[in-house]
């Protein structure tokens, strides 16, 4: 019998890899489109756009590493499983919202981002480095939703 | 160290020699040729005296020849395609030749491409002419397939002075209203249904010519299609297998040019080395446009390395008797173009600091400052021993097999990077995600993560505080010592005096230093305001930029975020392969799977460590005093792609 708590911890785990994965979906695949067309005029550009590509990918990783993290500390693997109160189970569960949601908004604008970096790179190619730091600016967002949530993950005591 | 003295030249020579210097100072590749066919300040009072050099015809000359072995090479690799991995590109090694050596080839090479270009041109023309060919013969082959059950020559079924016969078809669900309407008229006819085929049905209708109008009625009722076959006579089978006959000969003699390209691949190897002679011939004929010119003389000017000039000389003197080579420092404010030059253990970062741009020719080449955090930062974000290893032997043996400039720099960094992240990893105590050797030698990032934080905060303070100290000193060496310690020294003070607040013993001091290095900035940070309420208004506003170190110092948690990311995907694979493990054929799928998920968490984390590494320095310690804008030092040298041409081997 599964209580309440450790119910509202799933879904907080689900959450997670859901909408960051559904971000990083669209951002990366926002990024493919524009580097087909690119590589189509000039395949030589492959590596450089596929390096931008995997820029928004990121995200979706994060996601899934706060999931795991999450079924980790609940024991669903690895462990036996702890009896969550609805408390904690709400506590995990909103801890999972930063990286949810901050992954999922920033990998589509990364995405974006990378798309245009793409365009430049396709008139400039010496100047990746640059297209790179632009989509990087966003990463910032992620990466700190991510450091929240894991922090707080730790923490929560179960 | 740092941006290298650069001087600008000025060289005079005959224009008899002007081929000869070019390939002398392309060779050399030590200088970035300035384009003066636009007089400015400096040239201006000999500018009428010259007019641009050009090198028009030659160029055109030139590039069609370019064109044709081009069109060689892509001919050939449409048939024959280069079977190139990227790894084969980056352990290629060009071949190296001596000036002597390429004089003695090159007319061979021109006559072989020659040569192979005919060849290619004619199998081109013939190749073209077997598509039209094949086409017409495929075109036939469709109009004759519906009627090849009519088993009359063709020339039978011709209209005669009696008689009006016709081929056609109807749409073939009308086919039984069209038989009924054919037995109903009563002028003698006949029609013949050959086959149907999709939508239609193929027939064959005749009369005697006096009836002709009553049968083309009907015909036109149901839409008749004529089909004219008289280009063909015979029969339809015998029309057909002359068709496939034919095919089948176009498709040997389509072998057989065929073979004729293969036969020419032999050539391949010297197309690629005559296009990189051509392509560098090139170069020098550009270069030309940039010049200037008398009836007998031409002028060049451009950019060297202050280093280089007499090495440049002792070249020239060795090719020409009667050139004149001057030489001057930059004027003041001058934008002259940057080289990097940094010791041989900092030289590979120069990669990272291009990535971003290069430095304001004035200004500070950040590469050794940033190069210790660089690599502490690459392994922090990291942290797994295992991972470090497997970088830094990869790259190792990179190393001993590649030769590109560009990579062995960025395999330099990353065989350093590897040793830090095999350091930060031992530490933590993190092999593959597992704890090899007992517990951790500091501490376990995932039970005390807070720890891993304040680490990361300490050394993004210090990093900060390295780049003030750079602004500090460069602007005390350049003699604004007020700026020096206004600018720099007060925030130094604000921002230590905040810190020490958070020390009881020490909150006191701290108080006080806080408030007089703020009460500072107010006062000096509106120096260059032109009232005095401006001067106040910007200068307690400039407090505001307490926020900008802030989150600057903030964003060195990423230290922590990516470091803990590689441990808990590591520990997610683990996991997830540790399920299998208890099955024999499961135990085999665990052991590929751990692989390809190693594989797949070194490759996403250490590209994200290298670009957030990249990113502290660009964002958060530029921030402190770096000035950008300079443009890169473009040698005239040679580009060239499998051939290396060198006085000495």
């Amino acid at each position: 019998m599964l209580s309440t708590g450790l119910v509202y911890a799933i879904i907080g785990a689900a959450a997670a890899v859901l909408f960051a994965g559904i971000g990083s979906a669209i951002g990366v695949g926002v990024v493919g489109q524009a580097a087909a067309g690119v590589v189509a005029e000039d395949p030589d550009k492959f590596g450089s756009t596929l390096l931008l590509q995997a820029l928004p990918g990121t995200q979706g990783i994060y996601g899934m590493l706060t999931g795991f993290l999450i079924i980790w500390r609940i024991g669903l693997i690895g462990g036996s499983v702890v009896d969550l109160t609805l408390q904690q189970g709400l506590a995990v569960l909103f801890a999972a919202m930063p990286i949810a949601f901050g992954g999922l908004l920033s990998a589509i604008m990364q995405g974006r981002a990378a798309a245009s970096g793409v365009y430049m790179i396709a008139k400039r190619p010496e100047e990746v480095g640059k297209a790179i730091v632009y989509a990087v600016m966003v990463e910032t967002y992620a990466v700190l939703a991510l450091l929240m949530s894991i922090i707080t993950l730790f923490y929560i005591p179960l | 160290m740092g941006i290298a003295r650069m001087n600008k030249i000025y060289l005079l020579a005959h224009q008899a020699e002007k081929d000869q210097i070019l390939r002398v100072l392309q060779q050399a590749g030590v200088v970035e040729i300035s384009d003066i066919t636009e007089a400015d300040e400096e040239t201006a009072h000999w500018a009428e005296l010259v007019e641009p050099d050009q090198a028009r015809e030659d160029l055109q000359e030139i590039e069609s020849e370019i064109a044709k072995v081009k069109f060689s090479l892509d001919y050939l690799n449409r048939y024959y395609p280069e079977k190139k991995g990227m790894l084969d590109e980056l352990l290629a090694e060009k071949e190296v030749l001596t000036p002597e050596e390429l004089a003695a080839q090159e007319a061979e090479w021109a006559q072989k491409s020659a040569e192979v270009y005919a060849s290619l041109k004619k199998v081109d023309e013939e190749l073209l002419t077997l598509r039209n060919a094949e086409t017409r013969l495929q075109n036939a082959t469709q109009q004759l397939l519906p009627w090849q059950n009519l088993t009359l020559p063709l020339e039978e079924l011709r209209e005669t002075k009696a008689v009006w016969v016709q081929l056609g078809t109807i749409p073939a669900a009308a086919t039984e209203a069209f038989q009924v309407q054919m037995q109903q008229i009563d002028v003698p006819s006949f029609y013949e249904l050959v086959s149907r085929e999709r939508d239609d049905a193929y027939l064959v209708v005749g009369c005697h010519q006096d009836d002709v109008e009553t049968v083309q009625e009907i015909l036109k009722e149901f839409s008749f299609n004529r089909h004219n076959l008289n280009q063909f006579t015979g029969t339809i089978a015998g029309n057909l297998a002359e068709c496939e006959q034919k095919a089948a000969e176009l498709e040997k003699r389509r072998a057989e040019v065929l073979s004729v390209i293969e036969a020419q691949l032999e050539h391949r190897q010297t197309l690629q080395y005559f296009h990189d002679i051509l392509s560098v011939r090139r170069e020098q004929k550009l270069a030309v446009e940039k010049l200037v010119r008398t009836d007998t003389t031409f002028v060049l000017a451009g950019w060297l390395r202050a280093a280089d000039v007499e090495a440049l000389r002792q070249k020239l003197s060795a090719v020409s008797k009667t050139f004149a080579l001057q030489v001057r420092e930059p004027l003041p404010e001058e934008n002259f173009p940057v080289v990097l030059e940094n010791k041989k253990y900092f030289a590979p970062f120069e990669f990272v600091t291009k990535l971003y741009g290069m430095p304001h020719p004035y200004g500070i080449d950040p590469t050794p400052y940033f190069a210790p955090f660089f690599i502490i930062f690459f392994g922090l974000c990291l942290t797994d021993a295992g991972y470090g290893v497997v970088i830094s032997l990869i790259s190792a043996l990179g190393l001993l097999k590649i030769k590109g400039e560009s990579i062995r720099s960025l395999l330099k960094i990353l065989l350093v990077g590897g040793i830090s992240t095999a350091a930060a990893g031992w530490l933590i105590g993190s092999w593959f995600g597992v704890s090899l050797f007992g517990s951790p030698l500091l501490f376990d990032s995932m039970t005390n993560p807070m720890l891993f934080l304040a680490i990361s905060f300490a050394l993004g303070l210090l990093h900060i505080f390295w780049g003030m100290l750079i602004k500090f000193v460069s602007l005390w060496k350049a003699g604004d010592y007020f700026a020096a310690l206004a600018d720099v020294g007060f925030w130094f003070g604000l921002i230590v005096g905040l810190l020490l607040l958070a020390l009881p013993q020490a909150a006191q001091a701290g108080k006080y230093i806080a408030l007089l290095c703020a009460i500072g900035l107010v006062l000096t940070q509106g120096r260059h305001q032109p009232s005095l309420l401006k001067k106040f208004t910007s200068g307690l506003l400039s407090l505001y930029d307490i926020t900008g170190y802030l989150s600057d110092l903030l964003s060195y948690s990423r230290l922590l975020a990516l470091g803990l990311a590689t441990g808990v995907i590591s520990m997610a694979i683990n996991t997830m392969g540790g399920l299998l493990k208890g099955h024999p054929i499961g135990f085999i799928i665990m052991v590929l799977f751990l692989i390809g998920g190693h594989i797949f968490n070194l490759l996403i984390n250490a590209l994200g460590s290298f670009i957030h590494s990249s990113r502290l320095q660009y964002i958060e310690f530029y921030n402190r005093f770096y000035e950008g804008g300079g443009r890169s030092f473009v040698p005239f040298r040679q580009k060239t792609r499998y051939l290396e041409i060198r006085s000495e081997k």
